[in-house]
C-alpha cells in the first residue's frame, strides 16, 4: 500500500509537469491549428533562465539571506523571458505564414525547435547546469509510508494555481474571450473589432508562460537542466494534449496527469523500460475508440 | 590570350603549393550533441591538446601540418557509421573514438574494411577488441575486467551482496550488468535488474519499486547525466542503499549536481594518474590552461591521440600495416597511464574503487592488494 501510494505521489508531480506544458501546445492548437513543436524548447529555456537567476542572487549573496524572494524571481524572470522568446518565434516562424499550408507551418515550427535547442547548446554548452537545490529546504513529510518531498508538494500546488488562475483567465476576462472568440472563427471575430494577430500573440505568451514556470519547477525538482531537456517532455506533453483532446483545456490537463500516473505506475509495477510504451499505448487505445480525445467532443464551446 | 596564361600560372602554382604541403588528417568520433556531449566534447579537447603539444614541439616529421576532423557521433550507432564513412572520405588516417560501445562497435566495422586505425578512448565493451581486428585498439579498461573489481569489491570490502542493478540497456551498461551477474554468481544475490532509456530524467517509478525489495546496494550501470538524477531521487526516497556505480557516470559533473546525494557513492575507474609524472603534469598544464578542469576521458582521448601520431612519426602514416605495428609497440608512458598494447589491442585495465568524500573523489581501495588506501 505504501508503495502504491508513493507511486500516486510520484505520478501526481510527474503529471503536473505534463499538464502544464500540455496546456500551451493546445491553446495554441485551438486557435491556429498549428502544433507548436518548438513548445517544448520554450520550457528549457525556462529551465536556463531560472537557473541563470538563481546563480546570480546566489552570487551576490541574496539567496541565502531569502530563499523564496529568490525563487519568485526566478519565476517571473523565466515567465518574462519566454513570453517574449515566444513572441519572436510567432513572429519570425510562424506569423509570415498565416495563409500557408498547414504542413508550411509544422515544418516551420519543427524547424524553430531545433534552432531554439542548438542556439541554447552554442549559448549555454553540452553540459548540465546544476540548480542550487540546496539553498532551499529539502525535508518530506511521510504519509502512510510513502515520503512526500516539500518540492513535490510547491510542484503540485503551484501547478493547480497556475492551472486556475489560466481557467479564470480564459473564461472571465474580455482577452480570454477573444481568444475563444478568435478560435472559433477568425474571420467573424476580426469583423466584431477583436484584432486576431494581438489575440494569437497573447495565446502563445500565456502558452510560454505556462512552460517557463513548468522549466523552472522541473529544473528545482531534478537538480540540473540541460539544453535538450525540451525534446521528451515536449512530446509526452504533445501525447497529453491529444489524449484529452487537443484544442481542449481540461482535456490537456487530464491528458497529461493520464501520461503521469501511467508513465510511474508502468515503471513501478511493470518494466521500466517500456514505460513510455505503455504511456503510448494508452494514447493509441483511447484514440481508437474516441478520435478527438478524451474531451473532444466540447471542441466547439470550450476550445481556445 | 594574356588571361588565358595568367589563368594557366595560377592554377600551377595552386598545384606546386598543394604537392609540396603534406596534410596529417585525422579524426575522431565522439557524442558532440545531446545528452553524452560533455564527455564527447571532453574527447574532442583531449585530441585537440595533443595536436597543440605535437605542433609545439614542430609538429611531425613528413607533414607540414595536422589537420583534425572531430564528428559528431551521438550515442548512436547508425550517427556513428555515417561520421565514420565520412571521415574515410576525407582520406583520415586514424581515428580516436567513439565514447558509447554501440557507437563504436558498428562503426569500427567501416573504418577497419578501409584499413584506417581506430583507438577508443572509452568503450570498455569487451567486444570491441574481441573480434580479431587488426587496426582496432583501445586506451581505457575492459567491462569484463570492470565487473570482476566490482564483484571483488561488493564480496571482500564492502561485504554487502544484496544488490539491485538498473542499466540502459546499451551495449555497454547492458554488458557491464551482465558481467556482473554472471561473474557474482553464487556469490552476491541480485535482488533486482532494472532497465531504464537513455535521456529518462524520472525515475521515481522504478527506484520505489527496487526501494520495497530493500537491497543493500544499488549499483548504477547508466551514463553520467541519468546518473546524476538517479543518485538525487534515490536521496530522496530515502533509499538508504550503498550507491556504487562506474566509469561513465565518474565525472565532475556527479558531484556538482548530485551534491550532497553523491557523498558516499563508490565508483570503480581507471586508477588516477599520479600528477608528479612529468607527462602527466606536462598534460594537466596545457589542458588545464585551455578547457579547464579535464573530464573522465579528456586524459584517455589525449593519449590515444598522441599513440596515433608518435606511431605516424616513427613510420610515416602511407601504410596501414605498418602504422598499425607501430601502435601496437608503443611503450610510454602517458596521461591516463602507462601505455602498451596486447595482441588483441587492449591496453589492459587498472580498475579502483573511488569514492565521494567531503564532495571530492578520493581513492578507497586498490583491488589487486585489497587494501585500503
Amino acid at each position: 500500500m505504501d508503495i502504491f501510494l508513493q507511486q500516486l505521489v510520484n505520478g501526481l508531480t510527474l503529471g503536473a509537469v505534463y499538464a502544464l506544458i500540455a496546456l500551451g501546445y493546445t491553446m495554441v492548437y485551438g486557435i491556429i491549428q498549428l502544433i507548436n513543436f518548438a513548445h517544448g524548447e520554450i520550457f528549457a529555456a525556462g529551465g536556463y533562465i531560472g537557473v541563470i537567476t538563481l546563480a546570480y542572487l546566489n552570487h551576490i549573496g541574496v539567496l541565502e539571506q531569502y530563499p523564496m524572494l529568490g525563487l519568485v524571481l526566478a519565476f517571473a524572470m523565466a515567465m518574462v523571458y519566454c513570453a517574449f522568446l515566444a513572441v519572436a518565434i510567432e513572429r519570425v516562424a510562424y506569423r509570415p505564414l498565416r495563409g500557408a499550408s498547414r504542413l508550411a507551418l509544422l515544418l516551420s515550427a519543427l524547424g524553430m525547435s531545433i534552432f531554439v535547442s542548438n542556439g541554447m547548446m552554442l549559448a549555454q554548452g553540452v553540459y548540465d547546469k546544476a540548480y542550487p537545490i540546496y539553498m532551499f529546504p529539502q525535508e518530506s513529510i511521510e504519509v502512510g509510508g510513502a515520503i512526500i518531498s516539500h518540492m513535490q508538494i510547491y510542484i503540485f500546488i503551484v501547478a493547480i494555481l497556475l492551472m486556475v488562475g489560466l481557467n479564470f483567465f480564459i473564461n472571465h476576462t474580455r482577452l480570454g474571450k477573444a481568444m475563444r472568440a478568435t478560435a472559433q472563427d477568425k474571420t467573424v471575430s476580426a469583423l466584431l473589432g477583436i484584432n486576431a494577430n494581438r489575440t494569437i500573440t497573447i495565446t502563445f505568451v500565456v502558452g510560454a508562460m505556462l512552460a517557463a514556470a513548468a522549466g523552472v519547477m522541473v529544473g528545482m525538482y531534478y537538480g540540473s537542466v540541460r539544453f535538450d531537456m525540451g525534446f521528451v517532455p515536449g512530446i509526452k506533453a504533445f501525447a497529453a494534449a491529444v489524449l484529452g483532446g487537443i484544442g481542449n483545456l481540461y482535456g490537456a490537463m487530464i491528458g497529461g496527469m493520464i501520461i503521469g500516473m501511467v508513465e510511474v505506475f508502468a515503471a513501478g509495477y511493470l518494466a521500466s523500460e517500456y514505460k513510455d510504451v505503455f504511456a503510448f499505448v494508452i494514447l493509441i487505445a483511447v484514440l481508437y475508440f474516441r478520435p478527438t480525445g478524451i474531451m473532444g467532443e466540447q471542441v466547439d464551446d470550450t476550445r481556445v | 590570350m594574356r588571361k588565358v596564361i595568367i589563368c594557366a600560372l595560377v592554377t600551377l602554382a595552386l598545384t606546386v603549393g598543394t604537392a609540396g604541403a603534406a596534410t596529417l588528417k585525422i579524426g575522431s568520433v565522439s557524442p558532440l550533441a545531446g545528452p553524452y556531449a560533455a564527455d564527447g566534447t571532453d574527447i574532442k579537447q583531449g585530441v585537440e591538446t595533443a595536436i597543440a603539444m605535437w605542433e609545439a614541439k614542430g609538429g611531425i616529421p613528413g607533414y607540414d601540418k595536422i589537420e583534425y576532423f572531430p564528428q559528431d557521433s551521438g550515442c548512436d550507432g547508425k550517427q556513428a557509421v555515417s561520421a565514420a564513412n565520412k571521415l574515410v572520405n576525407l582520406g583520415v588516417i586514424g581515428v580516436v573514438g567513439a565514447y558509447c560501445s554501440s557507437a563504436t562497435i558498428p562503426s569500427s566495422d567501416v573504418l577497419m574494411e578501409n584499413k584506417v586505425v581506430m583507438l577508443t578512448p572509452a568503450s570498455t565493451n569487451e567486444t570491441v577488441t574481441e573480434r580479431g581486428y587488426k587496426y582496432m585498439f583501445r586506451v581505457c579498461g575492459r567491462d569484463d575486467d570492470q565487473a570482476k573489481v566490482v564483484v571483488k569489491f561488493l564480496t571482500e570490502d564492502l561485504k554487502k551482496t544484496k544488490i539491485a542493478i538498473i542499466d540502459d540497456k546499451t551495449s555497454y551498461t547492458a554488458g557491464l550488468a551482465n558481467n556482473i551477474i554472471k561473474f557474482g554468481e553464487g556469490k552476491i544475490d541480485v535482488v533486482a535488474h532494472e532497465h531504464i532509456n537513455q535521456g529518462d530524467k524520472d525515475f521515481s517509478g522504478v527506484l520505489t519499486k527496487i526501494k520495497a525489495l530493500k537491497p543493500d546496494v544499488l549499483y548504477m550501470s547508466l551514463y553520467n547525466p541519468e546518473g546524476n538524477l538517479m543518485a538525487i531521487q534515490a536521496k530522496r526516497l530515502k533509499i538508504d542503499a550503498v550507491l556504487l556505480s562506474e566509469d561513465a557516470v565518474y565525472h565532475p559533473n556527479y558531484i556538482k549536481i548530485a551534491r550532497d546525494a553523491s557523498e558516499g557513492t563508490f565508483f570503480t575507474f581507471g586508477q588516477p594518474a599520479d600528477e608528479t609524472i612529468p607527462e602527466v603534469a606536462a598534460f594537466l598544464k596545457e589542458y588545464t590552461a585551455k578547457y579547464g578542469e579535464p573530464g573522465s576521458y579528456s586524459a584517455y582521448a589525449f593519449d590515444a591521440a598522441n599513440a596515433l601520431l608518435a606511431a605516424v612519426a616513427k613510420v610515416g602514416a602511407s601504410d596501414p600495416d605498418k602504422l598499425a605495428d607501430a601502435i601496437r609497440a608503443t611503450d610510454a608512458q602517458g596521461a591516463s597511464k602507462k601505455l602498451t598494447f596486447n595482441e588483441k589491442g587492449d591496453s589492459g585495465s587498472t580498475y579502483k574503487v573511488i569514492v565521494v568524500k567531503d564532495g571530492k573523489f578520493v581513492p578507497y581501495w586498490d583491488p589487486d592488494t585489497g587494501m585500503k588506501y
